[in-house]
């Protein structure tokens, strides 16, 4: 009889199992020799093997089918022709990543997967609607955004430039931009928007999170992502469209012009941008926008609405004239200048330029994201600014 | 003897899929408040949502039987090994899979994944870092382990 080292009830098990049920008996005398009760204890597990049906099919296809569909991305699937590489954001809008593209040309782009909960034909055949107008949007500070579809678990995707860079507010503040470079900084953020305004488009969501800025060759390069994606996948101001299934919040309305607050929304123009560029400069350069975060918090949607249709926004040297002595130096610490000095920066030009930016009534705002822009300039280069000092505020 | 067979679709019969995976889903929300961060998250969390609601709606389907004054019902050796994807054999399971678990869990997570929510060896294998190979001798080795457990769990209780 060959010597047999040494082997446990599940080694022995494993080697019968995988062996001609006619060998079991011979391989068996030599693997359990003197362990009568080991012999007997592989041999029930051998009868256990051969019984059919145990186990085969407790869940129906229709669950596993189910499963399947909810299951999240993962590295080295494929979405189309796209091969998933890594993943690079996640957030309430869902999951973005980095892909490998083959076709037409080989190269590395940004795929977003939208968050499960939206009608995926309706997002797809809004975005088909702008295909032909954001092909023809051709700007440095603009990535291109590609291709939209579906999942193979249902939901829809966009294929967009990568663009390597930090969101607009972190940037500013990891690079401590002083106030004129901030400034310049955003101007060149609105005459992007501007460009896509002439080709008819309109983004609808721009936020720091839509603005990534790079370092190239040591000048801040700043990328406006996401155009066209916003008008696909967003609907109005509801609970549903603030919250997914599970309390998550997907968008933000801290940047939402009155009229998106609207509950039907329809009648959007470019001047909504103008509002969302407004709220950023405030952001830039108080640190914080009109109304914060805890408004969202802690207020129905209802009440958001009202506020951002009705309540007058403090003027930005106002608000950082309401902080706290800490709080106000770490924000001019940001921005390379004095406490008391940022607050004398703010009054009248710029004050008056943001103000006007977020108007209510968008008849009162600039009427365009150049214009905005343009009024910036001026006040750089310290001439006279078209905007005047606000009735209210 | 009784036959207690039931279809393999029985289980999606008197439950849409749809409607099950969604309370499956609510519950592990309701639990957590999280989202998944990747996709091991997410089947083990749905694998243990299944469980559970598999087998409360098993012992509700059984004690429903049972009220209606159907005759009684000899659970032999026969009856678990013939039918598949029986309310007898979940419950089964369910309760033999806690103690294959007491001495070995690798196999006892592999049995849930695969059993409870229905996910492939291959799947399987990569959330639990072992190879497909490896996964399938557990596998096997599991199945066999568990039958004789529930053959030897009926015996004590007769």
């Amino acid at each position: 009889m060959p010597d047999i080292p040494h082997l446990t009830e599940e080694e022995i098990f494993q080697c019968a199992a995988a062996m001609p049920v006619f060998e079991r008996a011979h391989y068996l005398d030599a693997a359990c020799q003197n362990d009568p009760a080991l012999r007997k204890r592989v041999e029930s597990l051998l009868l256990s093997h051969e019984s059919e049906g145990f186990m085969d099919t407790p869940i129906s296809p229709a669950i596993q089918a189910e499963i399947e569909r909810l299951k999240p991305e993962d590295v080295g699937d494929f979405i189309g022709q796209y091969k998933l590489l890594q993943e690079i954001g996640h957030g309430g809008f869902g999951t973005v990543w980095m892909v490998e593209q083959h076709q037409p040309v080989r190269r590395r782009v940004a795929l977003k997967v939208v968050k499960l909960g939206m009608d995926t034909k309706e997002v797809i055949a809004r975005f088909d609607q702008e295909r032909q107008a954001l092909a023809l949007m051709d700007h440095p500070n603009i990535a291109r955004v590609f291709d939209a579809g579906m999942t193979p678990s249902g939901r829809p995707y966009f294929v967009m430039e990568l663009v390597r860079g930090t969101k607009l507010t972190e940037f500013c503040d990891e690079q401590n931009l002083s106030m004129i470079q901030r400034l310049e900084l955003f101007i060149r953020i609105c005459r992007a928007v501007h460009h896509a305004h002439q080709k008819g488009i309109i983004h609808r969501d721009l936020k720091p999170s839509n603005i990534l800025v790079g370092m190239t060759d040591g000048v801040p390069d700043p990328k406006v992502i996401d155009f066209g994606v916003a008008k696909a996948t967003q609907s109005r101001l509801t609970e549903h469209s603030l919250f997914t299934e599970i309390g998550q919040i997907v968008g933000t309305p801290l940047y939402m012009s009155p009229e998106q607050a609207e509950t039907t929304a329809l009648d959007i123009d470019t001047r909504s941008d103008v509002y969302s560029l407004g709220i950023l400069l405030y952001e830039l350069l108080t640190g914080s926008t009109p109304f914060g975060r805890e408004v969202i918090e802690n207020n129905s949607i209802e009440t958001i609405r009202r506020i951002i249709k009705t309540t007058e926004p403090k003027r930005p040297s106002t608000a950082l004239g309401t902080l706290g002595d800490d709080a106000l130096r770490t924000i001019a610490q940001h921005r390379h200048i004095e406490a008391p000095r940022l607050i004398g920066a703010l009054k009248r030009d710029l004050d008056w330029i943001v103000m006007r930016a977020i108007e209510k009534d968008r008849n009162r705002r600039y009427d365009s994201a150049s214009a905005l822009a343009e009024d910036i300039a001026r006040h750089l280069r310290a001439e006279p600014v078209v905007a005047r000092p606000p009735t209210l505020g | 003897m009784a036959r207690t067979k039931l279809s393999p679709q029985n289980h999606g019969h008197t439950i849409q899929a749809t409607m099950l995976v969604h309370d499956a889903w609510m519950r592990l929300v309701d639990d957590d408040g999280v989202s998944f961060e990747n996709r091991a998250h997410f089947f083990s969390a749905a694998a243990e949502a299944m469980r559970r609601i598999l087998v409360e709606s098993a012992i509700r389907r059984l004690s429903k039987k049972r009220g209606e004054g159907a005759e009684h019902v000899d659970v032999s050796e026969v009856e678990i090994i013939a039918p598949s994807g029986t309310d007898d054999e979940l419950l089964a399971v369910h309760d033999s899979l806690e103690r294959l678990a007491a001495v070995d869990r690798g196999k006892a997570d592999l049995v849930k994944l695969r059993y409870f929510a229905g996910i492939t060896i291959e799947e399987t294998a990569a959330l639990l870092n072992i190879s497909i190979p490896t996964a399938n001798r557990y596998w096997t080795y599991a199945r066999a382990w568990l039958h004789q457990d529930i053959l030897e769990a009926r015996r004590k209780n007769n």
